[in-house]
């Protein structure tokens, strides 16, 4: 008895979490939260140090963000959650139209007297019954639903707006996922003549992922605007395989990426490295910042570039060690009394200070775009047709001495009026 | 010499005597005013759209041809003219004085606001690399539509709690005209948020980064989606429906400018 009593409350509890899972009004509160995260997530700095939180925020308030996962959002395990709920939500409530749409009750007239008496049909002879179905047109497609009830119907497909645009979003959620869990994204930075067969990861913790080929840069070029803006940018890229076979090559420009095994390259940036070049002792050192002439018969190393030395051109700080300490000095390009220097007794000339650029390219591997990018197509097609199009629905009724025509529209009903009336015209 | 400046200011000039008109016809309410207000508009979009035109054959002229739909300045101007378009598309029986009064105040306000303000540069600039892309027309020209639509929402929503009097409509009627403008607005920001990331995807490797301004129309368009399920699903009606149109104007301002002036992100470029 108990037993049977028990399952009757569990069954209870299934329909209404159920029912739950289903409501509008779970829908409604899951895209607020989202909204609200998404609100959080734009006003406070994402993916930043802890320094720079703290420069922003107070330690409690750091504390908070850091808590909550508020300092990444939008892959913080309960943005997930919500996500989560949300999609269960919509792949139910979209099961459940779907059920709705396919079932028996498809066919049912409804009550005709009712639709005339809200000015949605008219009676007339049944004479008229051959002039009303030409007036109704070819645009209707004619059922026979019973011995006396035919209807015409047109924008059947409208009825399926919403399941289409659910199933678009869903699609683009399982894309998103697909992405988030099979993908990568990662960058490369790359001076002509450079290969690389493993490319920086972007997230964090994660250091490097191989790409299974190689990759060269074999050139870079950039044009700009006469104000010195870059108006285009674009690096030739080899791909090759282990033993330096060419497998693809192409050019890669802003907007137009390269593509090689599901992985994507593409254009994000550029950026230029001086080199400085050195003689000293009659040889020669090409040296970038940072790097040292370990070799040189006074070891110095370039410390610091500056585009303008107190209005006297671009120079370089060299730096070096002396019985007493470090000590620097700046070579400058343009003024020849200061284009060499005696490093202790040690001749050292600046001979020219030239650049090499180098390309900065996204690479990512995203196996969910194909979902995403049909999810997108199948919205924009459910929002035409769940907006834009309406089922409309003419039953022709004919009784011994009376023709009943009525009808119901999905949407735009002033118009369906109208046309309802013209039906009607001169016979109702 | 004509250039763009000269039809933007001759635009401004016609959407001020727009606005003045209608003032009249509140005034004298004269049916022929209102024809007077109805070719005003015409005029005025038409010589916005001459502008607009103009600074494109001169942006060629000048060696850096793009459409006009890459800064802060032309988008202001495409914001305004876009909302004279979606007022003459909208059927002459649903147009009410009252909403092109306001529609052309606000549009009068964006080309003041874009030709006057010293924070607004009116050069024609040349396009960075990332712009030079196809989907930036598409891309642009369904958000500035959904932000038309959006705006004209506002005005219907706004309005229902002032009226119905001599000069503002029934409710029902203004709720209504919300409702289509919603409709229309959902449909293009869906797709100006949807060709942005099909171009996201080509021009950055990613087609969503979480940037402000993605975010912010993303927020923008989760609002517009639940005013859509409240009325839809929910059969809400009436005074909410008013207001939450308001606070999805304020999402729409947000993405438009709010996002340019607080929060740094990939479409800095807009400001």
């Amino acid at each position: 008895m108990s037993a049977t009593k028990n399952n009757k409350t569990g069954n209870r509890l299934v329909v209404r979490a159920l029912r739950f899972l289903v409501s509008v009004r779970l829908t409604i509160v899951t895209l607020s939260l989202i909204a609200a995260t998404s609100i959080v997530g734009s006003l406070v700095p994402q993916g930043a140090s802890r320094e720079e939180y703290l420069s922003r925020y107070s330690e409690k308030a750091y504390h908070f963000i850091k808590l909550f996962g508020l300092d990444d959002a939008y892959h913080s395990p309960w943005f997930y959650l919500l996500l989560g709920v949300f999609a269960l939500n919509l792949l139910l409530c979209t099961l459940q139209r779907l059920r709705r749409l396919t079932g028996p009750a498809e066919r049912h007239t409804g009550d005709l007297s009712g639709l005339v008496s809200a000015g949605f049909g008219f009676v007339t002879s049944p004479l008229n019954k051959g002039e009303v179905i030409r007036r109704i047109g070819p645009s209707y497609k004619r059922v026979r639903i019973s011995e006396r009830i035919e209807l015409f119907e047109k924008g059947r497909l409208s009825r399926w707006g919403v399941v289409i645009i659910h199933t678009s979003v869903l699609l683009v959620l399982a894309g998103g996922l697909i992405g988030n869990m099979a993908g990568f994204k990662a960058y490369l930075v790359l001076r002509p003549g450079d290969e690389a067969s493993a490319a920086m990861s972007r997230k964090p913790g994660q250091s490097a992922v191989v790409l299974g080929f190689r990759v060269r840069c074999t050139g870079f070029r950039v044009t700009l605007y006469p104000s010195g803006q870059p108006k285009e940018y674009a690096s030739d890229i080899e791909i090759l395989d282990d033993k330096g076979n060419v497998l693809k090559r192409g050019r890669i420009r802003v907007n137009e990426p390269l593509s090689y095994r599901g992985i994507y390259f593409y254009q994000s940036s550029y950026g230029r490295t001086n080199i400085y070049t050195f003689t000293g002792e009659g040889r020669t050192f090409e040296l970038a910042e940072g790097e040292a002439a370990r070799d040189a018969k006074v070891p110095f190393m370039v410390v610091r570039h500056a585009d303008d030395v107190h209005g006297l051109g671009p120079g370089v700080m060299v730096a070096y060690m002396d019985p007493d300490g470090a000590r620097a000095l700046w070579f400058l390009e343009k003024v020849e009394k200061m284009r060499s220097h005696t490093l202790k007794g040690s001749r050292v000339s600046l001979v020219k200070i030239g650049g090499l650029y180098h390309t900065g390219l996204e690479v990512s591997r995203d196996p969910g775009v194909p979902a995403v990018l049909s999810g997108f197509v199948l919205m924009l097609a459910g929002l035409y047709i769940n907006f834009f199009t309406a089922h409309r629905r003419i039953y022709v009724a004919g009784g011994p001495d009376t023709l009943v025509v009525a009808g119901t529209a999905s949407r735009n009903r002033e118009a369906f009026r109208k046309e309802i009336e013209r039906l009607g015209g001169g016979i109702a | 010499m004509i250039t763009d400046h000269t039809l933007l200011g001759l635009a401004t000039i016609i959407y001020f005597a727009l606005f003045f008109f209608h003032i009249l016809y509140f005034v004298w309410k004269r049916q022929a005013l209102l024809a007077a207000v109805q070719y005003t508009l015409y005029a005025a979009a038409a010589v916005q759209a001459a502008g607009i035109l103009m600074r494109w054959a001169l942006s060629y002229r000048l060696g850096i041809g793009h459409a006009p739909l890459s800064n802060y300045y032309e988008s202001l101007i495409f914001f305004s003219w876009s909302v004279s378009v979606f007022l003459i598309g909208i059927r002459k029986r649903r147009l009410y004085p009252i909403v092109t009064f306001i529609a052309s105040g606000i549009s009068l306000v964006l080309m003041a606001y874009a030709s006057l303000s010293p924070g607004v540069e009116r050069g024609i600039q040349p396009l960075i690399p990332a712009l030079q892309s196809n989907w930036l027309h598409i891309h642009v020209i369904t958000c500035f539509l959904g932000y038309a639509a959006f705006t004209i929402s506002f005005i219907c929503g706004a309005l229902y709690f002032f009226g119905p009097n001599g000069t503002i409509p029934a409710r029902e009627n203004l709720e209504d005209m919300n409702y289509r403008s919603i409709i229309i607005g959902f449909s293009m920001l869906t797709s100006g948020i949807l060709t942005g990331a099909v171009w996201a995807h080509f021009a950055w490797g990613s087609y969503w980064s979480w940037d402000p301004k993605e975010t912010w129309s993303l927020i923008t368009w989760i609002i517009y989606a639940v005013v859509l399920h409240l009325r839809l699903a929910g059969g809400l009606k009436g005074r909410r429906i008013a207001v939450l149109s308001i606070i999805g104007f304020a999402s729409v301002i947000m993405t438009y400018f709010g996002v340019n002036f607080f929060l740094a992100g990939l479409h800095s470029y807009a400001t």
